[in-house]
């Protein structure tokens, strides 16, 4: 049993590498662009490129797609150290979600064309998934890919694509088999997200935050852009929800937010007298700190399992279903705490901690919905961790 | 990272957990409970042949030198069978304290005999303004000649009807910090002048209200040094909290056992009513709650053999543990319906050994107090 994010000098070497790396190159500019426009300033954009020049972005891939030595473990440190630090891997969707499904399924070609490209850091993927009729209920997908002599005829809309405005590439999931059952029916393709016949509409959402909708119209796209075998899209997307999960949500993101409430409250009288000699403050704080604990254990478990060469299951999904409320625990003890003045927008001069706690109010209420709703993930923990009959 | 146990320590829970079912059926738990003596001398000769009450003791006084994980997982599995008796008192509270802060002499006399199933033993700390905290403590030990006399009261002492030997928290000196001049003394069970008063809980696990009258108390009797007791008593208390979660976590895994078969097998409109999803979110809530309990758990034990300082993951553990054990014994309520609600069945012994487990060792206010302490006193 070993609860230490490393385990072997090396393991910590790498650690230190990251955390040495990130201090000294991360601005508030970059870590602005990251948490508000995605690190699409040229700041950003360099800082991406700077990441992969490292290696960072490839960990674990082979060398001739542009890989670096590591393995998962590695991934693993990389984000918690990234998360420590309040920044976001770059192409995420790139990095965590298309990678390593063209690496494991892509052909030859594919892989040679993106891989390098992703570890390098200079592309993004828009996630392609969901639509209006189809949100957690994914099968019911009802976008079109047509397979024509030399291409696919794609036709059909997907909504909150969040990347796309921005991406280059379109991580798309669309029908190939209108007569197979549906789990079989799905295919995934890596399109460019400015071919003729694509419009892209924005959504602004309650956190401040621009999704998309996307119309495709008998947009043509090459064959060799189908992801692996046809029909398998729905395997692939299951099969790569664990890492998924995993790298792309980490409860050290929460622990500096509760560390600047805890700061807030050292520094603000309220009722004469100082918030931490208050016992309320007091309890509801250590509440969180309680709950961050507990929940970077039910993380930590889930990654030990893949790591372990195990598939975490209901595991990792509990990871995210627990992160997702926390945070939204979080910003409301948040918001109690600093009352009226927590309801300030982030551009007035009496706004506390610069506005965070009350747009991470706004934006957590999505946690709980993307990525798999919490109802969701109980339902496939009911079924799937307990063994409970299916409705 | 690691989360692996050790081949030895699955075979502990195995074993365990295979001997608490064929042994210990609920009859049994029963006749337990409801008799005077609170366990069955049977059962506890065979744990100690099976060597228990040994694991976690080193070689030199007769144990068999196990971690602390080990006797986590130990506890677990009697915490699922919700198994009644002197274990915890004996071990966790007597022999680890003896062996925290024990003479050699002492260890030498009463550990081995601990190991051996043949000492029961129980700790004295509890007075009526206080749970856990140094300013109530009024029990007064005065030296006189060659011995100390202790006198006053003493509240909630698990098992003291049957213990050997006593260890009782006393004040023997008046000081301007309420933890200092506090002195653990190890005392005879039959020594002149106790009075045992059982105490009813809703658990009925023998809690017994202790009178000491003026009871006279070897010097070489005194455990660990003379006034600084708390330090002591403060580390034993965090540990004990530790075990404590580890019987939740054991009892937590019963109920949403109990809670996910019947959910399977009781048919309500026509389908199992583990099918609906109101039912599946209850069970889902429940794993969710336990694994927490589980992994906080196994992570304080393994800092306490790790050495690494644990004292804010421990109130983490305690307060979360209380907190999630009430709520999932009252999801596996709402799960198994009536039936669950009469004494015939098992959870009303699960919901009646939470309402004892969430209190002993500091309830989760008291935790969470802990856990501000460190927070705010860091950075």
């Amino acid at each position: 049993m070993n609860f230490n994010l490393t385990s072997t000098p090396e393991e910590e070497k790498f650690r230190q590498e990251v955390s040495d790396f990130l201090d000294k190159e991360l601005t508030d500019e970059i870590r602005r662009q990251y948490a508000i426009d995605k690190g699409l300033g040229p700041e950003g954009r360099a800082f991406a490129l700077k990441l992969g020049a490292k290696g960072w972005l490839g960990l674990g891939w082979p060398k001739e797609y542009g890989g670096s030595d590591g393995s998962i473990i590695h991934d693993f440190i990389l984000v918690q150290e990234f998360a420590r630090h309040e920044v976001h891997i770059p192409n995420e969707v790139a990095r965590f979600m298309s990678g390593p499904t063209i690496l494991h399924h892509g052909s030859e070609e594919m892989k040679r064309e993106f891989l390098p490209r992703i570890a390098r850091g200079e592309i993004e993927f828009g996630l392609g998934y969901t639509e209006p009729p189809a949100g957690s209920d994914l099968l019911a997908m009802q976008m079109v890919a047509v397979e024509k002599e030399d291409c696919y005829l794609i036709t059909g809309q997907k909504t909150f694509n969040t990347e796309s405005h921005y991406a280059d590439y379109h991580w798309l999931a669309a029908k190939t088999d209108l007569n197979a059952p549906k789990h079989e029916s799905i295919s995934l393709f890596v399109v460019d997200q400015r071919s003729p016949g694509i419009t892209i509409t924005p959504i602004w959402t309650l956190g401040g935050e621009r999704t998309n909708e996307v119309f495709y119209d008998d947009v043509r796209v090459p064959k060799n852009r189908l992801v692996g075998e046809k029909n398998r899209g729905f395997y692939y997307m299951i099969e790569a929800l664990n890492y998924e999960r995993l790298m792309m949500s980490q409860t050290e993101r929460l622990v500096p937010i509760l560390n600047r409430i805890i700061e807030y409250t050292r520094q603000t009288r309220r009722n004469g007298k100082l918030m931490t000699e208050d016992p309320l403050v007091r309890n509801k704080l250590a509440q969180m700190a309680i709950e961050i604990e507990v929940s970077k254990c039910l993380e930590y478990r889930a990654f030990a399992m893949l790591f372990e060469g195990r598939s975490p299951d209901y595991e990792s999904g509990i990871s995210k279903l627990f992160i997702s409320e926390l945070y939204q625990r979080l910003a409301y003890t948040g918001m109690e705490i600093l009352g009226f003045f927590g309801r300030l927008d982030e551009d007035s001069k009496w706004v506390p901690l610069r506005g965070e706690i009350s747009r991470l109010c706004r934006m957590s209420v999505v946690y709980t919905i993307g990525g798999g709703t919490s109802e969701i993930i109980r339902n496939l923990t009911a079924t799937r961790g307990l063994g409970l009959p299916r409705n | 990272m690691d989360i692996k146990f050790t081949e030895e320590q699955q075979l502990i829970r195995k074993s365990a957990r295979q001997f608490l079912m064929d042994k210990c059926p609920s009859s049994l738990l029963r006749e337990m409970v409801e008799g005077t003596k609170g366990y069955s001398d049977e059962l506890w000769r065979q744990m100690a042949e099976l060597g228990w009450m040994a694991l976690i003791f080193p070689e030199e006084f007769g144990g068999t030198g196990g971690n602390f994980m080990e006797l986590i997982l130990l506890l677990e599995e009697m915490g699922r069978a919700c198994l009644p008796g002197p274990f915890f008192s004996t071990v966790v509270l007597g022999g680890l304290t003896i062996l925290e802060a024990g003479t050699k002499q002492q260890k030498q006399e009463l550990l081995p005999k601990i190991a051996k199933g043949e000492l029961i033993a129980t700790l004295a700390i509890t007075e009526s303004e206080s749970d856990y905290d140094p300013s109530s403590i009024t029990v007064t030990a005065k030296a006189k000649g060659e011995s100390f006399i202790v006198h006053g009261t003493k509240l909630f002492v698990p098992n003291a009807h049957v213990a050997d030997y006593l260890l009782c928290v006393a004040r023997t000196e008046k000081g301007k910090d309420p933890e200092d001049g506090i002195t653990l003394f190890v005392i005879d069970g039959k020594a002149e002048g106790i009075k045992y008063t059982l105490l009813n809980t809703m658990a009925k696990d023998k809690q017994y209200e202790i009178f000491f009258n003026k009871v006279r108390v070897p010097k070489e009797n005194v455990l660990g040094e003379l006034n600084k007791g708390w330090g002591l008593l403060k580390k034993i208390l965090q540990k004990a909290a530790l075990a404590k979660c580890a019987e939740m976590v054991g009892g937590g895994q019963q109920v949403l056992d109990m809670a996910v078969s019947y959910a399977k097998k009781r048919v309500q409109f026509g389908k199992p009513i583990g099918s609906f999803q109101a039912i599946q979110h209850h069970c889902s809530n429940m794993l969710v709650d336990l694994d927490g309990c589980r992994w906080v758990t196994y992570k304080g034990a393994w800092m306490i053999d790790e050495d690494i300082p644990y004292e804010k993951e421990v109130s983490i553990a305690k307060a979360w543990c209380n907190d999630a054990f009430r709520r999932i014994v009252a999801l596996g309520h709402q799960v198994i319906g009536g039936v669950g609600y009469c004494e015939d069945h098992d959870m009303p012994l699960y919901f009646r050994m939470g309402r004892m487990a969430e209190i002993t060792f500091g309830d989760s206010d008291f935790h969470r107090e802990i856990v501000a302490k460190q927070l705010f006193s860091a950075g």
